[in-house]
């Protein structure tokens, strides 16, 4: 098979994933409001249950060390992931989202986030330290007695099928009375409250989902590259996911997917192979991150609703009943 | 415009036992206590500063009570929070618009329908159809309501997008969307032209005439005069007097606490 | 017995470093009401510079210091002044500014990063030969530090209470509106508050790298929770409240390391900030006429 088109299957794989990502912040914060600035802390955490319950039993005298090692099937393990992103999260919720300040939570995220980082890094018996997990199992190649080519080709279908599934909740969520009352917290929260919603739940909810999302990406990111170790899901990282759906526009899925494709995938892919400046490796994604750091304030300067707007919700996509029709389209003629 | 509902008139809704609240060493509520009756329409007046809004956020539970009771409909809901409170029916506005922003007029109203089944996860997620069929009552219920507040044209508009008059009505009809059993209105005419104030007025009487309690806090005494029937007065944080306009004109220690002051010119402390 | 008198002694210079820079962070948080996420940067900055000063280019310790504090100050006037003030002209959601802010503090590692690599620098200057004092037992470096934040401490109380720029300070600390219609230059306030927050960082970098001896472009960073634990501990916007959070924490935090391992010094920190996070969020000192 041509290797063009299994290093483009590679990065329709990635850009299924952070599509994922993206989803999963836009629930946090284009729904609610939530400055999650810890958001790939969960993606980690997902990752890393995901891992440890698909890898066997650590070898003893390795020096490799990890919990569970289940050798757990691709279902079972994702499920294990997606429990783990939601407890974390909610953990972290229950601190973060009590206090009604914008800057607390924020604080509170980051704050999260860097602890279980240095947890994860220092705890050695937990994932193997700052090493991180390796040579985790790629699903189904066994069953369906894939190489490592067509296992890529697969993938595309498992993440798509995921990604698509997600898409499709994400929007269902969106445009769901439980979507508008969270959309009502972000807009105000003290009116909402004051109108009988319960905020802190309402945020609790977006929390989690958006941290079963950074889970579920965790999952398919690990099954797909089999390693994952601290320094790929550094504060950098939640900020990639911050600057595609801010700059794609956030509120709006879509706008998540034109940003992982413009961001994460198209402009990181494309200052991938230039060569190392002056012979100091680390040169080029350090300037990766200033531009990413640099487009995000621009956007938010000048196109501070992204590049796909949030739509206006459409109520008369749902049927109204035929006198309510009549007037509207009454109205429409005489133009009131 | 949903049928006159009979209510139980003259029994209190509401009732304020000696509450206080202080931030940091200003007493802001220094031992309120009023009572509010059922199916009234009362002014609630009193200085810049006497506490006012401050009474509200108490009784909405936006804010918690140092001391004091507060009973709404027979059960003490004194510290409960906010929107349990809301919950049961006691609703609130803010002093300055507070529009959802960035949600269309018709959504501002919509989201503030309560108890709304689709605001279940699994209804969210699992029941699209439950939650449509509710949906659209809803917004047939919110066009009803645009329409008697003559926002119709604005259905669609963002509602951060109104002029600062439009979102005077848009929190008003939003207020009668959550179909309250008291609404505590906190100046709802504060900077609007003379014909809007009346047109406001208008609304707020005929809320009152469908059974809703309605407790506004308001400065223009001329309108206080004209829609309510019972007017409250505060200052430093206290009940000075509550009674009718007309003998609370004749009561020298509120004329000389407030209305002999210009009353469009902010009282300095 | 001794260990624990070194270690409040020990307690005694994070709170120092501390000292300085959670009143810088308080400050600029009192008048302009948002969180600067990039601070930590700052600090780092202000390591860096005094680095390159002072070993590259050869200059005196305390000269290439002193240069240090004051382009750090700029450097925080200029991102104010042309990343972050347009937002604040906008008005609209606060929301936005802490993603900038956020945003600014990965760009300006990565550009430290860039021009400083990733090493690890020391300055010129060692820690200076251990004295005894009484139970106590600091080396030279460290009572400077103290020395120091003790001076700039009593310095920001002159300046808040003497000086018609730090009475306009607290103004607009208290009520921007008020202070914003009786006169006060606000434009002028602002920019002389980046300047101070910017200063008191540049000076925290440089007493922190004093005491750690050996940092890297991430140093600055790696105390701004510690640094937040202080400033809500203390009561945000508090500046008198910020240094007794330093204090606080500072003493806390180098005490509990007896106890639980050195390497958990910012985990204890974290969990003092969510304890008053969730029992007392208005802090210590709670800010007056603010909700
Ligand atoms: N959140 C607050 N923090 C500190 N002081 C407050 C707060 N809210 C109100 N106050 C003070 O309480 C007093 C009463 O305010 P308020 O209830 O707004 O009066 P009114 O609505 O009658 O004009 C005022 O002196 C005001 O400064
Ligand atoms: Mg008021």
């Amino acid at each position: 098979m041509s290797p063009i088109l299994v290093y483009l299957a590679t990065l329709v794989v990635y850009f299924f994933i952070y599509n994922i990502f993206g989803f999963g912040l836009n629930i946090q914060f284009g729904y609610a409001g939530i400055l999650d600035f810890a958001f790939i802390t969960f993606m980690a955490v997902g990752g890393y249950l995901y891992g440890a319950a698909a890898l066997p039993h650590e070898t003893p005298g390795s020096q490799i060390y990890y919990v569970l090692g289940l050798s757990w099937s691709f279902p079972l393990a994702l499920l294990l992931g997606i429990l783990g992103a939601g407890a974390v999260g909610a953990l972290v919720g229950l601190i973060a989202l009590k206090r009604l300040r914008s800057d607390y939570l924020a604080i509170v995220t980051l704050a999260s986030g860097t602890l279980i980082y240095g947890v994860i890094g220092n705890f050695t018996r937990l994932f193997d330290g700052w090493e991180g997990l390796m040579g985790v199992p790629q699903p189904f190649t066994g069953a369906l007695n894939l190489n490592a080519n067509t296992f890529v080709l697969f993938f595309v279908l498992v993440s798509g099928v995921i990604m698509a599934i997600l898409w499709f909740f994400a929007n269902r969520l969106y445009r769901s009375p439980l979507g508008r009352a969270m959309r009502a917290v972000r807009e105000d929260i003290d009116v909402a409250e004051a109108y009988g919603k319960n905020a802190f739940k309402l945020r609790m909810t977006a929390m989690v989902i958006g941290c079963i999302y950074a889970g579920i990406g965790g999952a398919l990111t690990i099954a797909f590259i089999t390693a994952l170790a601290p320094a790929g899901w550094s504060t950098g990282e939640t900020f990639v996911i911050w600057a595609l759906l801010l700059i794609g526009g956030r509120g709006n899925n879509l706008g998540a997917v034109v940003g992982s494709f413009l961001v994460a995938v198209l402009f990181t892919e494309a200052t991938r192979y230039l060569p190392a400046i002056g012979g100091n490796p680390n040169l080029i994604p350090d300037l990766r991150n200033i531009v990413i750091g640099v487009l995000l304030i621009v956007t938010l300067r000048f196109r501070p609703q992204g590049l796909v707007p949030e739509p206006k919700t459409n109520f008369f996509a749902v049927p109204l009943t035929s006198r309510v029709l009549r007037r509207v389209r009454h109205e429409e003629v005489v133009g009131a | 415009m949903p049928e006159a509902t009979p209510v139980d008139r003259g029994t209190p809704i509401l009732q304020l036992d000696q509450v206080v609240r202080s931030f940091g060493g200003v007493r802001a509520v220094d031992g309120c206590s009023f009572s509010i009756d059922r199916g009234s329409l009362t002014a609630l007046i009193g200085p810049n500063g006497a506490g006012k809004s401050t009474v509200v956020n108490l009784v909405a539970g936006a804010l918690k009570p140092d001391a004091g009771s507060i009973v709404y409909g027979g059960v003490d809901i004194t510290g409960v929070v906010s929107h349990r409170i809301a919950g049961r029916g006691l609703i609130r506005t803010f002093q300055l618009s507070r529009e959802f922003a960035r949600m269309t007029v018709l959504e501002n109203l919509v989201v503030v329908a309560r108890g709304q089944s689709g605001e279940s996860l699994f209804n969210a997620l699992l029941r699209p159809r439950l939650c449509r069929r509710e949906d659209r009552v809803l917004v047939e219920r919110a066009i009803d309501v645009l329409d008697r507040f003559g926002l119709a044209a604005q259905r669609d508009m963002y509602a951060g997008d109104l002029s600062g008059g439009q979102k005077r009505l848009v929190e008003l009809a939003r207020a009668v969307m959550s179909e309250p059993e008291l609404l505590i209105l906190d100046e709802p005419m504060a900077g609007v032209n003379p014909a809007l104030i009346d047109l406001l007025g208008g609304h707020i009487e005929s809320l009152c005439r469908n059974g809703i309690t309605v407790v506004m806090v308001e400065h223009n005494l001329e309108i206080v005069e004209r829609i309510c029937d019972h007017v409250v007065v505060m200052a430093l944080g206290r009940t000075l007097a509550t009674g009718v306009m007309s003998d609370l004109r004749s009561n020298s220690e509120v004329v000389r606490a407030y209305l002999g002051e210009r009353l469009d010119e902010p009282t300095v402390r | 017995m001794s260990i624990l008198w070194l270690s409040l002694g020990f307690g005694l210079v994070t709170a120092s470093i501390l000292a300085l820079s959670s009143v810088g962070l308080s400050l600029q948080f009192g008048v302009t009401n948002y969180i600067n996420f990039a601070y930590g940067a700052f600090l780092s900055l202000g390591m860096l510079l005094t680095w390159t000063l002072t070993r590259p280019l050869h200059l005196p310790f305390w000269l290439g210091a002193a240069l240090t504090i004051p382009i750090c100050g700029l450097v925080a006037v200029v991102v104010d002044r042309v990343v972050l003030e347009p937002f604040v002209r906008r008005g609209g959601n606060l929301l936005y500014l802490l993603i900038v802010t956020f945003g600014l503090s990965l760009i300006l590692d990565n550009i430290m990063q860039a021009a400083w690599g990733v090493g690890f620098f020391r300055f010129a200057v060692g820690q200076g030969a251990d004295l005894h004092l009484g139970p106590f037992q600091f080396t030279v470096a460290q009572l400077v530090i103290i020395g120091v934040a003790a001076a700039v401490m009593v310095g920001v109380h002159l300046l808040l209470t003497r000086t018609r720029l730090g009475k306009a300070m607290r103004a607009m600390s208290d009520n921007p509106a008020l202070a914003r219609v009786s006169g006060i230059d606000t434009k002028r306030v602002t920019m002389s508050t980046w300047f101070l927050s910017g200063c008191l960082a540049g000076a925290a970098g440089i007493a922190l790298a004093l005491n750690i001896v050996s940092f890297q472009t991430t140093s600055g960073d790696d105390l701004l929770f510690v640094v937040f634990a202080a400033v809500i501990l203390g009561g945000i916007g508090q500046t008198y409240g910020a240094m007794l959070g330093a204090l606080v924490i500072g003493v806390v935090t180098e005490v509990s390391a007896v106890y639980v391992g050195s390497a958990y010094k910012s985990d204890v920190a974290f969990l003092i900030l969510v304890v008053v996070l969730l029992v007392r969020p208005q802090g210590l000192i709670p800010a007056l006429g603010k909700a």
